[in-house]
Order: C-alpha cells, then structure tokens, then sequence
C-alpha cells in the first residue's frame, strides 16, 4: 500500500520558511498587521453597535416646553402628547426638578447653581417612551408640531449618526481590508516564490523520479499554511494587548460606553484570525505555485 | 518495448532537432545512442522522458508488469500523454544523468531512498530494498556519507542506485560517463551492463567512441536530427 508521511511535508515546509527568514518574517509581519487592523476595526463596530443597542432600548425622547408657557398651558400640553399615536408613557419633569438633578449631578460646582438659584435658565421637559422603534419620526414631527414645544431632544437622531459613522467605518474597513490582504497575498506570493526558487534543483530531480505534481507542490501549501497561523497566533495576543489597553484607558473617562470585554469574544476573534490566516496562506501559496510550477 | 514513429521536433526558434526519425527498442534490449553535439540526441532524450513533446509522429512506451512491485503492464502514447498522467509515467523509466543530479545534503541511503518515497513506498520496504540496491552498484560501505565525500564514480553510481530504485523497466543513461576518469567509466558501463543482464532495457547516449566499440552492442547512429545508421557493433557500424 503506498502512502506518503505527513512528516516529509511538514519537515521540509519548516526547511522552507527557515531557509527565507528574511521573507517569512515579512509575509507575517503584513499578514499579521493586516490582521490586527481588521480585528480593531471589527471590534469598534461591535462597540458601537453594542451601545447603539443601548441608545435603542432607552426608546425615549426629551421634549422641552416653551419657556412663556404657563402651569396651565403646560398641562395643555402634556393632554395634547398623550393623544400622540406610538407615545407609550409621559413623564413631566419641571424646571425645578431639573436643576436639584443638575445639582445632583455636578456636586462639585454647587456654588454656580447658587447663582441661578432665582433665575432658573432651565425649562419644563416631558420625557415621552414610545413603542415603536421603527416609527420614530413620524412621533416626532408629531411632537414638533404640538404647540408649545421648543426643542425636541430625539436620541434616534443621535442613533442614526451613530449608525451613518459606523456605516463610513464599515466601508473604510472594507477598502482597508481589501487592500491589505492583497498586499498580503502578493508578499506570501513571493515568499514562496523565492522558496520554489531556492529548491529549483530538487523540484527538477523530484520530477525526473516521477513526483507527482501534489508532491512538489503541498510543502510549499504548508509553508503558507504555516504563516497564517503564525500570523493569527501573533495577531491574536497583539489585538488582545491593544484592546485591553484601550478599554483600560476609555474606563475612566468614558463611563457612559457600554465596553465588550475581550474575555467574550476572545475565541471568536482566534477563530477568525486563524480561519483568514490559514485562507489566506494558502491563497498565496496556491497562486505561486500554480505560476511557478508548471509540469 | 520503445517504439519512434516518424518522430519529428521542431523547437519555437525553428531549429529541427529531429527530423523523422522511426527506431524501436525491444524489451531487454542495450542501445547506445551516439551523435556529435546537436546531432539531435539530448532531443530524443527529453522526447522519452517527456520533458519535450513531439511536432509530429509518436512515441509509444510498452511496459510489461513487474513481479516484483506488482505494478500492471501500461501503454504510454507520448504525444497523448496528459500532463497529471507524466509522473507515472516516469516511474516506469529510471535516468542517469552526466552531472548526476544527487542531493547534496542527503546521505547516499537517503538519496535512494527519496526516489522511493516519492512514489510513497512504505518504510519498511524502503529500509530493506536501498541496501538491496545498493548492493547491486557496490555502495554498500558508502551508505551514510553525502555526495560531497565521494568520488564521481561513486556519485554516478549512487545516481544509478536511485535510477534503479522502484525498479523501471527502462534505464536511460545521458552522457553517464561524461564527467568521470576513464577507468571509472569502464566501471559504469559494466554496472549498465550487469543491470541489463537483470533483464532491463538499458538506453546510453553518449559520443565516447573507445566504449562503444568496447562493449560491442545495439548502436544507433544520429546525425542531422535522422537515425543514419542502426545495426550491432562499435561506433562505425
């Protein structure tokens, strides 16, 4: 029974990466590069996307009354909201509670409010939930409408910037992606490119003993193999440092962000890198040898 | 059996290295093929390792099945020959070369051994048929040491070592004496020999006029790309 041994494949695709240090080190080096920004930029998305989410379930909007506006009239209002179709609950908050909450909030500057305490620059709000997440606009044009209201404070609005910037990242990454992972492809294609050449003698023997065309070849499949997953293992302990020190610096100052921990998607981001390290590779290694190798 | 029918080759450049050239080689048969320079012979040694393909006409290979690896008989049409079909092909056929064309940095053993491995014979036939081979071409002592420790004598004989290794029916040898001292030469050639006497069909190309008259056989004569002269004896047959 004739059978080939996984070691011979293996020993000599270790020869080969050996052999061209130089070249080896650079194809992982952009591979792992390329995959360090893919991963930033993935796991920004799943950031905003985490808080987006966040933003979508306060399903609320601020809206600020008129500031001439009588108790009366206020309580006007407040009828006229309720008759607003998607308004699932209004809450009044007069322009006394919103300073004691200001004051609340800010304790430390408790002697400027002492200035304002007579002349409250602060209106009366309602905030209003709604039930439909998709029907927010029209609720606000509703709202708008309402006589009485000065400034509607919509968080949609702010959702849907929020999604605009990360849709631009989205395509930014896309480009990015593209580009780097053909920068990739082209260096893997020349790293093993130049360990063909370096063989050239072998391979030409290796053919005059009757190798087949997967003998010659799969070492070399190996070696680009071997540099995805070099390149993913590297990436991956780089992306975890990154985003962990990131996330340590952000906790300070950015409270209010809901932050992912990397603990929770850190075997997905393994996975990933791996699964493009070892396409990749291969991709490389297939494209050299099928240009380099003719029989 | 080796069959040229009306065999020609024209290479991009316009130069007619072979120019209908009909010859066949029967089964156990030794041939010298001898020529000048550019007579067309390194030509017909590409044409039957398929390194080149014919313009026209074809090249039939017959081999018969071999008891000893259990190998089928087959039937190559060269001019037909698939590019996936070409390694098989040259298991069947067993070449030396005149710059022998050894690894450098693996042990005579290993040298023989790889031509084994590459057609994915087990271990345990690798280990107990090299030493058996090398037996043959008087390597025995020799197994561990690299190319560079030996003579080129010795590195030709290592090479026919490997030619022989998963046992062709066809050894084809190109120029086999064209870099090694005279009485070295003698030494190979008797090895060709004795290899023949095994029953293999044995082809040497080569224009060294004192050996060919030695050993007295099968010579075909090239010139100008056509076979002009095919008969039993020395170079001026």
């Amino acid at each position: 029974m004739k059978r080939y041994r996984l070691t011979y494949f293996l020993g000599q695709s270790f020869k080969g990466l050996w052999r061209n240090g130089i070249m080896t080190l650079a194809s992982i080096t952009v591979l792992m590069s390329c995959l360090v920004v893919m991963g930033s930029f993935v796991l920004l998305i799943l950031n905003i996307d985490e808080n987006l989410e966040k933003l979508g379930l306060l399903n609320e909007i601020v809206v600020f009354v008129d500031d001439t506006k009588t108790d009366e009239e206020v309580e006007e209002i407040h009828k006229e909201l309720e008759k607003i179709p998607n308004v699932a609950e209004i809450t009044f908050i007069s322009k006394e509670q919103a300073l004691e909450e200001e004051k609340e909030k800010y304790k430390e500057y408790s002697g400027l409010y002492e200035l304002v305490e007579g002349d409250n620059p602060l209106r009366d709000s309602f905030v209003i939930k709604y039930e439909d997440n998709s029907a927010v606009q029209p609720l606000v044009d509703n709202i708008s409408r309402t006589d009485g209201i000065a400034k509607v404070n919509n968080r949609a609005d702010l959702a849907t910037s929020i999604e605009n910037i990360k849709n631009g990242i989205s395509h930014v990454l896309i480009w990015f992606m593209t580009i780097l992972f053909v920068v990739s492809i082209f260096v893997i294609i020349n790293t093993i490119k130049l360990a063909v050449h370096s063989r050239r003698a072998e391979i030409s023997i290796m053919r005059y003993i009757g190798a087949t065309n997967w003998f010659v070849i799969l070492p070399f499949i190996f070696e680009g193999i071997f540099i995805g997953i070099i390149s993913s293992v590297f990436a991956f302990f780089i992306q975890w440092y990154i985003y962990g020190y990131v996330v340590t610096e952000m906790a300070g100052t950015l409270d209010f962000l809901s932050i992912i921990t990397f603990d929770s998607i850190g075997h997905y981001v393994a996975l990933a890198f791996l699964g493009i390290g070892i396409v990749t590779g291969i991709i490389g290694s297939t494209i050299s040898t099928r240009k380099h190798l003719k029989a | 059996m080796i069959e040229f029918r009306d065999v020609k080759k024209v290479y991009p450049n316009g130069t007619v290295a072979l120019d209908g050239v009909s010859l066949k080689i029967n089964d156990g048969e030794f041939v010298f093929i001898v020529g000048e320079s550019g007579a067309g012979k390194t030509t017909l040694t590409k044409l039957l390792l398929r390194e080149e393909k014919a313009s026209s006409g074809s090249i039939i290979v017959r081999s018969n099945r071999d008891e000893e690896t259990a190998k089928k008989p087959a039937v190559y049409d060269l001019s037909k020959i698939s590019d996936f079909k070409v390694p098989h092909y040259r298991r069947e056929i067993g070449v030396v070369f005149q710059d022998f064309r050894l690894f450098p940095n693996k042990t005579v053993f290993e040298n023989v051994a790889f031509a084994m491995q590459v057609v994915g014979e087990p271990t345990k036939i690798i280990k107990r048929r090299v030493p058996a081979i090398l037996n043959i071409v008087n390597l025995t002592e020799k197994s561990g040491s690299y190319p560079s420790q030996l003579s080129g004598g010795e590195q030709q004989r290592v090479a026919l070592a490997r030619a022989l290794a998963n046992n062709p029916q066809i050894i084809i040898a190109d120029e086999p004496t064209g870099n090694i001292d005279p009485k070295m030469s003698l030494e190979i050639m008797n090895l060709l020999v004795k290899i023949h006497k095994r029953g293999k069909t044995v082809i040497v190309v080569t224009h060294e006029k004192d050996l060919v008259d030695y050993f007295q056989q099968r010579v075909v004569k090239i010139q100008g790309g056509k076979v002009i002269s095919d008969g039993v004896g020395g170079m001026n047959v």
